[in-house]
């Protein structure tokens, strides 16, 4: 944990508040210190994670705190880094591994497929896998290839794993904290581009860790999104209110298993959903999204689910990249999409 | 503010030690990436060392005619809590821009 960050927890400390300002760097940092001293089981490693302190600084000073054996650097090899994590599971560890970004993955999806998922289905329950990967995610900061994609459909097809992601400190520190408890092996998909940004992070987790989360109510349409796209849904729903239209943003938060049932209360309500995504559409989670709503809202939509997503190519090189992520416009048009809709 | 320590690199292949020549940055002084902070010699040859990130420099080690290990301390910078990885920049948050207006008539029934 950096200096600045024990000073800011300390000041909350001696004034008893309920809540401090970090950015989600800071609380999945703070999240990671905590899981290490109250679990003697968790080993946190991967590429630049001992030494250097992460490329982002989320192992920031916990392998000077917590010692080289339990927070290491590995090679630049994400199958031995996942496939050491099923050993380690294995043999009782809490294994919390990161793959430095998303489209690093890729290498390991053997080991995280074919051993991580089924182990515990495999060996009837004798060998959970208490697995919490993390792994950056998401587009939004300039990077080249391979540093911003989105893999939640991907993960969220495989039997036996979990899938999260926060949108803002509070729900990072609370949900690192929450997935590393968890017997399954959980992939937990930090949104990039808002580790920066700071919010407060409460000591309650509020007992509602398991679902999706409605981050603004709202009468007229529900926005659904997750990870960096719930801020941009934040601001649609502002400027929609402009107009007159009354937005509801619901964080889903979990993305395996999805929360069916705050979808059915959400657009039950609103009778109209917008469904946001930074990954392609073509079999992207939006359309799993789309299902589930109509299954349980058929009879009372006013408009077949729209889906406002990346494109069907490759993600692009940080030039381009405000092209391809749903930007506000965009979600406003499929917003007026729903709205214009008339049976018949 | 962060902290972040850069040590001696390997300035070669399997060279173990450098000998600082001359500092071309003092403590207190902001750099830039790229910047060349340090003139060292080694077994092999003299060279500038360039900055490896952007910071304000707030410690130096070695003073000229020194010898310094690989994987020491070199240079302490202090860095602001937003400072990007080592991939990518930092999101800037925007005012919202729009083009698009939204215009319905919602029938309440």
């Amino acid at each position: 944990m950096s200096e600045s960050t024990t000073a800011i927890l300390e000041a909350a400390a001696a004034t008893e508040t309920q809540s401090v300002k970090l950015s989600m760097q800071q609380a999945l940092n703070r999240a990671l210190d905590e899981i290490l001293s109250n679990d003697p089981k968790t080993v946190v490693f991967g590429e630049d994670c001992g030494q250097l302190g992460g490329v982002f600084r989320i192992t920031d000073g916990l392998q000077a705190k917590h010692g080289g054996s339990r927070v290491f650097d590995t090679p630049l090899a994400e199958s031995g880094i996942l496939g050491m994590s099923v050993g380690l599971a294995m043999a009782g560890f809490h294994p919390i591994p990161e793959v430095q970004f998303d489209g690093f993955a890729y290498p390991a999806i053997n080991q995280i497929v074919c051993q991580i998922a089924r182990m515990n289905y495999r060996s009837r329950g004798t060998l959970p896998m208490p697995i919490t990967l993390r792994v950056p995610s998401f587009g939004g900061i300039r990077a080249p290839e391979h540093h911003g994609e989105s893999l939640e459909a991907l993960f969220a097809h495989v039997p036996g794993l979990k899938v999260v992601s926060p949108s803002d400190p509070h729900d990072a520190y609370h949900l690192l904290k929450y997935a590393a408890s968890r017997p399954d092996p959980v992939i937990f998909m930090e949104p990039k581009s808002r580790y920066w940004q700071k919010g407060d992070v409460g000591t309650s987790d509020g007992g509602t860790l398991t679902g999706a989360r409605v981050v603004r109510p709202g009468r007229h349409l529900t926005l659904v999104a997750w990870g960096a796209m719930v801020a941009r849904c934040l601001q649609v729903a502002e400027l929609a209110a402009e107009d007159g239209i009354d937005v509801e943003v619901l964080d889903l938060r979990w993305l395996k298993p999805i929360d069916a049932e705050a979808l059915a209360t959400s657009v039950g309500k609103t009778r109209r959903a917008v469904v946001v995504h930074e990954a392609p559409l073509t079999s992207g989670l939006g359309a799993e999204v789309a299902q589930l709503i109509t299954q349980s809202c058929f009879d009372t939509l006013k408009a077949p689910v729209e889906r406002v997503t990346g494109f069907d190519v490759p993600y692009p090189s940080g030039d381009l990249e405000d092209e391809y992520i749903p930007n506000i416009d965009r979600i406003l048009l499929g917003i007026q999409r729903v709205l214009e809709y008339r049976r018949g | 503010m962060a902290e972040i320590s850069f040590p001696l690199p390997d300035l070669g292949e399997g060279l173990i030690e450098a000998t600082v020549l001359d500092w071309l940055v003092s403590p207190g002084d902001q750099v830039e990436r790229n910047q060349p902070l340090v003139e060292l010699e080694t077994s092999k040859s003299a060279l500038e060392l360039p900055s490896p990130q952007a910071g304000k420099v707030i410690r130096i080690h070695g003073a000229p005619g020194e010898t310094i290990n690989v994987g020491e301390p070199l240079v302490v910078f202090e860095v602001p809590d937003n400072t990007a990885g080592i991939v990518g920049t930092v999101p800037q948050d925007d005012a919202p821009k729009r083009r698009v207006r939204l215009s319905a008539v919602l029938d309440e029934d």
